[in-house]
């Protein structure tokens, strides 16, 4: 992943989000993505130790390592655009050395043309959800 | 009279703008804040590029204008909402006068036992003060439910709730429901057992004409951000008995009389309220944002935004999925919509709203035990104002419908 802003393995999901004719079939797309979460997190164990703070909507994410040491992703979200977006986190994510995860840019978001779901005061809990993955990956390290 | 809302449109330059994604603006946030008129913002850039300087503090030209500009400002809107300037505190805003009934008025008047009345549908602004309050001197909070059905103050309850109260805190118009409280009933009733009233009239000045003296509440606080005023600023309006016996809330600048190493004496009447530098700016944009109000009969202004919620809300109803809170088919609700989709999560529809370029708010604005009541973590809420027109409510439903059509 050198010199890269996000893994080489997300480049075809970001392709797909560019070939979307406008917005609205882009927010469609995540919508479907959100139903594909590799590694999700169910509502039973949502819990105020892994909730994303300053979400406008539940977000709900849990680091560790997998079974061969690499980083794994676990997260939930009532708000499907947020979900989405944590499901393309996952598959980026998912499998990578702590390391490596802990380097990453949230840009990928923007390469997508989800518009200003890098925007802070969108509260739509994007980056809040990135920086925590971040930062568990960071710890492991 | 119809108000011309094509020539009121005019004077709001914001909007005419299209956003990055291309759609012309369309504003139904007006329940969170209001646009601007040109006339407000020419007079702060007046203020600021002409006479800006401190009020109360010089003797040279800049200062007794700006001086004049703040106290005319204040002449205005007290007049405005029927009463005096003495009877007026400049604040930053409604939060900050409900804080001020709270550290200024309750911590000298109110001791441990004694009964504050709030509802649930109170905005955080009205229930913290009050559970602060609560923590600090030992008074009892008791809280009004609301018939979600109706969505209106149980007022059997609050018959129940008043005895014995020394305070009832009551929002004038839910900026959640809409819904228009019987304040002049609650004030009658509470003054009939010898309690103060505070009214939270943020949202029920944009809408009606507050009449402070006429209405008799004895302590109402209010906005100026939401009636076509700068954010920043606020007041609280207060009977004159009632500010003889308030005691200082913060300290320094303009309420200070006299400074000694052995203490200090205070100003009397509302500069005992006014602490450091005021917010000259503000207040003379809020005196023009006035004068611009005093154009319309606050009547036609409530008939026409009513009558944009209840067509929305009857349009809205028809789309399959969509569940409104409040009662839009009562004359006097204000042009606030909140509204739900049962599978499309409230804060994925607003952004697929905004899409269409439609301002609306999601969350739980400021008001979660009223969402605990309604039984919902969130809602959007549309909100209309003056200048907003049934063409944009047409476009609204209508991307609303696609929107859940496409998503749910």
């Amino acid at each position: 992943m050198a010199n890269r802003l996000w893994p080489e393995h997300l480049d075809p999901i970001i392709e797909e989000f560019q070939d979307c004719f406008d917005s609205m079939e882009r927010y469609e797309l995540l919508f479907e993505y959100s139903a594909k979460h590799p590694s999700p997190l169910p509502p039973e164990e949502w819990s105020d130790t892994n909730q994303i703070h300053g979400c406008q909507s539940r977000a709900h994410v849990e680091c560790s390592r997998d079974d061969n040491g690499k980083f794994l992703m676990r997260a939930g979200a009532d708000a499907q655009i947020v979900q989405g977006l944590m499901s393309v986190t996952a598959m980026a994510v998912n499998g990578m050395a702590p390391e490596e995860v802990s380097s990453m840019s949230p840009d990928y978001a923007d390469a997508m043309g989800i518009r200003n779901s890098l925007t802070p005061s969108r509260a739509n809990g994007f980056l809040n959800m990135f920086e925590r993955v971040r930062s568990e990956a960071e710890r492991m390290v | 009279m119809a108000l011309d809302v094509n020539a009121i449109r005019e004077d709001f330059p914001i909007l005419s703008r299209v956003l990055p994604n291309g759609h012309p603006l369309v504003y139904f946030d007006n329940a969170a804040t209001s646009q601007k008129p040109k006339c407000v913002i020419n007079a702060m850039t007046k203020y600021y590029e002409q006479y800006n300087s401190n009020a109360h503090r010089a003797n040279h030209t800049l200062a007794d204008e700006a001086t004049q500009a703040l106290e005319s400002a204040r002449h205005k809107i007290s007049t405005y909402f029927g009463t005096s300037s003495e009877n007026m505190i400049y604040t930053s805003g409604a939060t900050e006068a409900i804080n001020l009934v709270s550290y200024g008025w309750a911590r000298y008047n109110l001791k441990k036992g004694d009964v504050v009345v709030i509802t649930e549908m109170e905005h955080h602004a009205d229930i913290v003060p009050w559970q602060e309050l609560s923590k600090e001197k030992g008074v009892e909070v008791r809280y009004v439910p609301i018939n979600t059905e109706s969505f209106t103050l149980d007022m059997e309850a609050f018959d129940v709730a008043l005895e014995g109260a020394k305070l009832v805190c009551v929002v004038h118009t839910s900026n959640v429901l809409g819904i228009r409280n019987p304040v002049e009933e609650i004030i009658r009733k509470s003054h009939a057992v010898g309690s103060r009233v505070l009214l939270d009239c943020a949202q029920g000045a944009p809408h009606e004409r507050i009449s402070f003296d006429e209405m008799g509440a004895d302590f109402v606080a209010i906005s100026a951000h939401k009636m076509a005023g700068p954010t920043g600023i606020g007041c609280l309006l207060v009977k004159s008995d009632a500010m003889e016996k308030m005691g200082p809330f913060m300290t320094g600048g303009s309420m200070i009389r006299k400074v000694t190493i052995d203490g200090s004496t205070f100003q009397e009447g509302h500069a005992m309220f006014e602490t450091g530098t005021p917010r000259i700016a503000e207040a003379i944009g809020w005196g023009a944002a006035v004068d611009w109000l005093s154009n319309f009969d606050m009547n036609d202004v409530h008939s026409h935004v009513h009558n944009l919620a209840y067509i929305a809300s009857e349009e809205m109803s028809k789309i399959e999925g969509i569940r409104i809170f409040g009662d839009p088919s009562r004359s006097d609700s204000s042009g606030a919509v909140s509204f739900l989709h049962d599978s499309i999560q409230s804060q994925d529809l607003a952004i697929l709203l905004d899409e269409g370029g439609f301002a609306v708010r999601t969350g739980h604005h400021c008001a979660q035990p009223l969402m605990d009541a309604l039984g919902v973590p969130s809602t959007n809420r549309a909100s209309f104002w003056i200048y907003n027109t049934e063409d944009e409510v047409k476009s609204f439903v209508k991307h609303l419908r696609y929107v859940c059509d496409r998503f749910s």
